[in-house]
């Protein structure tokens, strides 16, 4: 069964065992001779015999691959069981079939004593006449032996043959046969225990890559009963690990948004989820709205505001439009303190009423338009930002010019807001620091027109008033010719070229 | 031309307003937006460029955000 499977597997190896001993082979494969020759003879005596004869002396390393892997086949085609105990032997034998071997390698003439003793158990009569006529000398008797081999075959070789083979092939085909069993075992053994390891292990280093978040996602009730199941390898890995691999191989069972649906029943257990999201208590519904609350802020504050702007409809009458719209920026800004307090007030309320769906859906829905508008500088002061649309209209009017194709995504429309206000923050900066510098507590048009220098919008070649006859609107640009007299002329000039530049 | 309408000159000073810390003097917040639309130009052209290299079709955030930083590092006063 198994022998007949590893036969295939044995021939390369035999041949690589064969090829590093040379001289305890050469020597091997003439005292095999005589006794394969009674194996081998029932089919092709004549051959093998020549063969045989003749090969060991040669003995090219392939060559007698070729014989052993003959032989052996013949053999396990007479004794079907012969490999399963070879396989059982050799692992018993392997450090006698060592030392034959080295003692074939060091003292010669002992050698073939050991052999013939070895055969000679097994085989009796055939052995030891067929070593003393080993001798390539005599042909005839060797044949004579042949013969009689022949008749004894079927009732001996059982007994016999496999004793003989088993020192022969062993010591050829031990070494690599122990390797490749050691290393089958090793195989199963770690298959056996480690497949399902590694499974674990390559689906956690994906997930792993993909952020220590998700670990957190998918921290379930049911990693109890899959970390039960893993004892094992949880003995391997440190068990917070463990833990991960058994969430994971959850999330891969099962889809991972329910699994975060249910998961966050539990959240309040771990410590780090509470981190992310200190709303959680609010309850299961109220995803959304926590899901905005960690893209918006980094600090912790924010959630509870998050939470209480659906309350704003009680203390409205008591706040301004500007407190209503109070946002999670302004907690970093540095707010009023008057205006801390309803938001902290209808945080609690919320922790109360949380189980309302519609309640933090609203929340949800005012705080988005609120947030765009109202933020609060450094200084304390709130301030909107541009309004959408004509941020829109702009980028879209420059997107056209430069050349781009499509309509601007909603995405990068955000993106732009964000760079418009960045952009009006550092202006705001930089108009302070020109104005104060001039002495001023107000920032004038020189100022403005300094930092256009700067920027290298302004030069002679474009006056501000080329550009802004390029880009402003005539009501704008009516504004504009208020200014004192020195700048009309310089706008006269611009002018011309504005227009040109327009035309083109 | 990029609207008929007026933009929002109140918006455009309080913000600055809130940033500087400053008054604003009367038509300087003309100047202002004369130069947000200026930044805004640059802003859409470096996006566009990049978002063609990126083999992107129209204007996405990604191009917008990379360019973003430098756009802002050139109206740097």
């Amino acid at each position: 069964m198994a022998g007949e499977n590893q036969h295939p597997d044995m021939t390369p190896t035999r041949r690589a065992s064969s090829a590093e001993p040379f001289a305890s082979s050469n020597r091997r494969s003439v005292l095999r001779t005589p006794a394969s020759q009674a194996r081998g003879l029932p089919r092709l005596q004549g051959l093998s015999a020549s063969g045989r004869k003749v090969a060991p002396p040669t003995a090219t390393p392939h060559a007698r691959a070729a014989f052993r892997t003959i032989d052996s086949r013949r053999a396990a085609i007479f004794t079907p069981h012969r490999a399963r105990r070879k396989s059982l032997r050799e692992v018993r034998d392997s450090p006698r079939d060592f030392l034959l071997s080295l003692g074939r390698v060091l003292a010669r003439n002992t050698e073939v004593i050991t052999t013939s003793s070895s055969s000679s158990p097994g085989e009796g009569d055939k052995g030891p006449g067929s070593d003393g006529a080993g001798n390539d000398a005599t042909l005839g008797s060797i044949n004579v032996d042949d013969e009689d081999d022949d008749e004894e075959l079927p009732k001996r070789p059982r007994l016999s043959l496999p004793i003989d083979e088993e020192d022969e092939d062993d010591s050829d085909d031990l070494q690599p046969h122990r390797s490749v069993l050691i290393d089958d075992d090793n195989n199963f053994t770690m298959q056996s225990i480690e497949m399902p390891r590694r499974a674990y292990s390559e689906q956690p280093m994906n997930r792993f890559s993909m952020g220590s978040v998700r670990m957190s996602d998918y921290f379930d009730t049911h990693d109890m009963l899959h970390s039960e199941d893993v004892g094992i390898d949880s003995g391997f890995f440190p068990p917070t690990v463990a833990l991960d691999e058994t969430n994971i191989t959850m999330g891969l069972e099962e889809l991972p948004s329910p699994e975060r649906l249910d998961s966050e029943g539990n959240r309040p257990d771990l410590g780090r989820e509470s981190d992310f999201k200190i709303e959680i208590p609010v309850g299961d519904v109220n995803e959304s709205t926590f899901l905005m609350a960690p893209q918006v802020a980094d600090s912790p504050d924010r959630s509870p505001v998050a939470n209480g702007e659906p309350m704003y409809d009680d203390y409205a009458p008591l706040l301004d439009q500007r407190s209503d719209n109070y946002d999670d920026e302004d907690l970093l800004g540095g707010v009023p303190a008057l205006e801390d307090e309803p938001v902290e007030a209808p945080a609690e309320h919320l922790h109360d009423e949380a189980e309302l769906e519609s309640a933090t859906m609203k929340g949800a829905e005012r705080r988005g338009p609120t947030k765009k508008s109202i933020k609060v500088s450094k200084y304390g002061i709130e301030y909107p930002s541009l309004p959408s649309a004509v941020v829109k209209r702009l980028a879209q009017n420059f997107a056209k010019a430069s050349g781009a194709k499509g309509k601007i995504t909603p995405d990068a429309m955000k993106a732009i807001m964000q760079a418009s206000d960045w952009f009006f923050e550092q202006l705001g900066e930089d108009l302070q620091a020109y104005a104060k510098h001039a002495g001023r507590k107000t920032i004038d048009e020189s100022d403005v027109l300094t930092l256009m220098k700067r920027q290298r919008q302004i030069n002679p070649n474009t006056t501000p008033f080329a550009l802004a006859q390029r880009h402003l609107p005539r009501e704008l640009l009516q504004e504009l010719r208020m200014t004192p007299p020195a700048i009309p002329k310089r706008r006269r000039k611009a002018k011309g070229g504005a227009e040109d530049e327009d035309i083109t | 031309m990029p609207g008929q309408k007026l933009y929002p000159r109140a918006t455009v000073k309080k913000i600055v307003k809130a940033h500087s810390n400053c008054n604003v003097s009367k038509n300087a917040d003309v100047m202002m937006f004369l130069d947000y639309m200026l930044f805004m130009q640059t802003l859409m052209k470096e996006a566009t460029i990049e978002a063609k290299q990126g083999g992107e079709r129209g204007i996405t955030a990604r191009s917008v955000k990379k360019v973003t930083a430098d756009s802002l590092a050139k109206f740097r006063g």
